[in-house]
């Protein structure tokens, strides 16, 4: 059943995380480590650049979504991961719109034209 | 050699450049309609916790224990490129859960139809008959008897009452569609990184080509 394939991750507010539940990706694993965090106003971005990379370290994860005001926080670490699995995924959050220019894979795919490229 | 080699690498690039285009284009096109569907499925969630109360959709009604419904396959094709599929797991429909029901133990009493209680011995022979009947109804009403027993972490629409409101059953089908758009999108976004590095290095090919080509002509003008 779904153990075969890899989960679907989420970071996110409290109602991205609710609705990604509702569809039907949450996992509670066998330490009880859920593949989600809900992001409150108190959570620190310590905890979010942690839980991030736990969901990188960890084999059964195929995509993590993370809201892009989320992943703003924690540029640095998004930036710095290459591997195609998980794929990281920038989706909106209710209070804060998707903005193309500041998502990492399509700055990646901008760069292509920068001087550099000719060199 | 030299100049045909440098139009076969112009056609090479031109070609991967409008792969990637059209890749750059379909990857927005999808953007739009998950964000478009991400925010349906908050409109419809608003309008359940309207009518549930504030408090009655929240972190705070997530089950104990969570099982995922849906996962991720990710092939690797053989140019670098990552395909994302996603599967569902189907829910088990009430022969299934039958059949399951069968191989498990059943603790506690078999018969949970009409039964008759057990009177003193007054009759010998009206007992006999009662027993025979009893055990004659059994293997027909325990099939049935389970129909109800599915498992209800296995829907999390349950988490949130047996009797949700609509709108909280729209939100849960938006969510669906997000969640398989989202495995489309990494797929292409792998492909839009994977055609971006081509196309980089058919960029430098190109440049050393052209490099060559302006140093045979040099030469030429020398001699």
């Amino acid at each position: 059943m779904a153990g075969r394939g890899k989960l679907i991750a989420v970071i996110g507010d409290e109602d991205t995380c609710t609705g990604f539940l509702l569809g039907g990706i949450g996992e509670l694993n066998k330490n009880r480590k859920p593949n989600f965090l809900v992001v409150e106003k108190d959570t620190s971005i310590t905890e979010i650049e942690e839980t991030f990379k736990s969901f990188l370290a960890r084999n059964d994860i195929g995509i993590i979504l993370i809201n892009q005001f989320i992943a703003e926080m924690i540029r640095h670490a998004i930036d710095g991961h290459m591997q195609s699995i998980p794929a990281v995924l920038e989706i909106p959050s209710k209070e804060h719109p998707y903005d193309a220019s500041k998502d990492s894979i399509l700055r990646r795919a901008k760069g292509m034209f920068s001087a550099e490229d000719f060199r | 050699m030299g100049v045909s080699e440098l139009a076969e690498s112009s056609v090479l690039l031109d070609e991967k450049l409008l792969r990637f285009m059209d890749q750059l284009e379909l990857l927005e096109e999808k953007r739009a309609t998950l964000n478009s569907l991400i925010e349906q499925g908050w409109f419809s969630m608003s309008k359940a916790r309207y009518s549930m109360g504030n408090k009655c959709v929240s972190p705070l009604q997530y089950a104990s224990e969570i099982e995922p419904l849906v996962c991720v396959h990710a092939k690797t094709l053989g140019s670098g490129e990552v395909d994302f599929c996603t599967d569902r797991v189907k829910q088990k429909c009430c022969n299934e859960v039958g059949k399951d029901n069968g191989s498990i133990e059943d603790i506690g009493p078999q018969e949970e139809g009409v039964r008759r209680r057990i009177k003193p011995k007054k009759d010998m022979t009206e007992k006999e008959t009662s027993e025979e009947t009893s055990s004659e109804k059994a293997p027909e009403v325990t099939p049935e008897v389970r129909k109800s027993d599915q498992n209800p972490q296995q829907d999390p629409l349950k988490w949130f009452g047996i009797l949700v409101p609509q709108s909280l059953k729209h939100a849960q089908s938006s969510f669906k569609q997000v969640i398989e758009l989202s495995a489309e999108i990494a797929t292409l976004q792998t492909a839009v990184l994977n055609t971006r590095q081509e196309l980089k290095h058919s960029m430098k090919d190109k440049h050393i080509l052209l490099e060559e080509a302006s140093a045979t002509q040099l030469d030429r003008v020398a001699d």
